[in-house]
């Protein structure tokens, strides 16, 4: 087993760091000490060796993927760099959460508006919806154009009886009685014409007082 | 209690014609009168139309701006004679319920529900025929665009609602 300080000053002369003074010195050894002089000539050899059979120079492994790699962090490091020098840019809404919605609700705000605005109010009456509370009468509505009005069409309905007399009447107003939950409708000359009340079943009874067209 | 007993009586008068006539009972009294809020005024009108000879009972003209509604009515409806048997005028209040009665056999109640966007009154409307209801909407009635609706057959021709907001 070697003294450590022999291993070291055999390192050193294996790797030339001796100076001249150093060098003399461990060449007696050598020549002195015919064990360490074949150690010493046996590592020289194999250091020799090494040497010859390996490139003084070796590429990177993947060379080619570092330096990609190294570009791609130069550049967000650049990127985020001039982002935070940036901040007050207009384009800093764009990234608020929420931006999209909230654009896409003004911009259908605004067209409804324009469609709003570009349609001219229409001055037609309108049927919204219909209900017949007996199944055999159909109902349908439409507009005419040409008559300029709304007409409100039931199929179904059951004849009047020819012989049935329809009694018209001429109303000019009405007043309500609250109390009773009536209503008075007066003719043209002031007269009473009918009273329209309710019955149990909330039906309306209408009561002739006058018969001035029958 | 005053309205109550002036309507009992003037019920008890009206169911009884007979008492009426004999015992020469006084005119029935007026309501009391009431003013309530209104939406609006409205024109209702029976009209029967036909190809044949109208009834002749009647002589009834519509509105002073409806001059033209026997062509209109011509332009919806197969028939060449258009005659108003009866008409109401009637406002539209805008808590009651409101009544266009221009015949016993057939007529309106109006339920109004506030003025409509772009003009005119929201309605809700029940067209009853004595003491059927023959069909509930919803409508939106527009001054100069009357609704017609079409009533039952009757005779040689047709009976038609008219209702006009004034």
């Amino acid at each position: 087993m070697k003294a450590p300080s022999e291993d070291h000053d055999l390192i050193r002369w294996l790797d030339g760091e001796m100076n001249a003074s150093e060098l003399a010195r461990f060449t007696a050894r050598l020549e002195s000490d015919p064990a360490l002089k074949a150690e010493a000539e046996f590592m020289q050899r194999m250091s020799q060796d090494v040497r010859t059979s390996l490139p003084a120079e070796m590429p990177v492994p993947f060379g080619d993927f570092f330096n990609s790699q190294i570009q791609v962090r130069i550049a967000q490091e650049d990127s985020s760099t001039q982002r935070a020098g940036a901040r007050s840019s207009w384009l800093d809404w764009f990234q608020l959460p929420g931006f999209a919605t909230i654009t896409a609700v003004v911009a259908a705000m605004l067209i409804a508006v324009a469609m709003i605005l570009q349609q001219p109010p229409s001055s037609d009456s309108l049927v919204l919806s219909t209900y017949a509370p007996n199944q055999t009468i159909q109902v349908s509505s439409f507009h005419s154009s040409d008559a300029h009005a709304t007409v409100l069409m039931l199929d179904g309905l059951e004849e009047v009886p020819a012989d049935r007399k329809i009694v018209g009447y001429q109303i000019e107003r009405s007043e309500i009685d609250q109390e009773v939950a009536a209503t008075t409708l007066y003719g043209e000359r002031g007269e009473v014409v009918l009273v329209v009340a309710k019955d149990a079943r909330n039906n309306p009874r209408l009561i002739a007082a006058v018969n001035p067209r029958g | 209690m005053r309205a109550l007993f002036s309507s009992a009586a003037l019920l008890l008068f009206l169911v009884t014609p007979g008492m009426g006539q004999e015992e020469a009972a006084p005119a029935p009294k007026p309501l009391p009168v009431v003013k309530p809020a209104t939406d609006g005024k409205v024109w209702g009108a029976l009209v029967y139309a036909t190809n044949g000879p109208a009834t002749g009972g009647s002589n009834l003209k519509p509105p002073a701006d409806l001059t033209d509604l026997p062509d209109r009515l011509g332009k919806v409806f197969p028939y060449s004679r258009y005659e108003i048997l009866g008409q109401h005028l009637q406002d539209v209040f805008r808590e009651y319920e409101s009544w266009v009665v221009p015949s016993k056999d057939l007529f309106l109640k109006v339920d109004s529900k506030g003025p409509a966007t772009g003009g005119g009154i929201n309605l809700h409307l029940q067209f009853w025929r004595d003491q059927q209801v023959l069909v509930k909407t919803d409508a939106v009635l527009r001054a100069g665009s009357p609704l017609f609706i079409s009533g039952p057959k009757w005779r040689e021709g047709q009976l038609i609602f008219v209702l006009v907001l004034q």
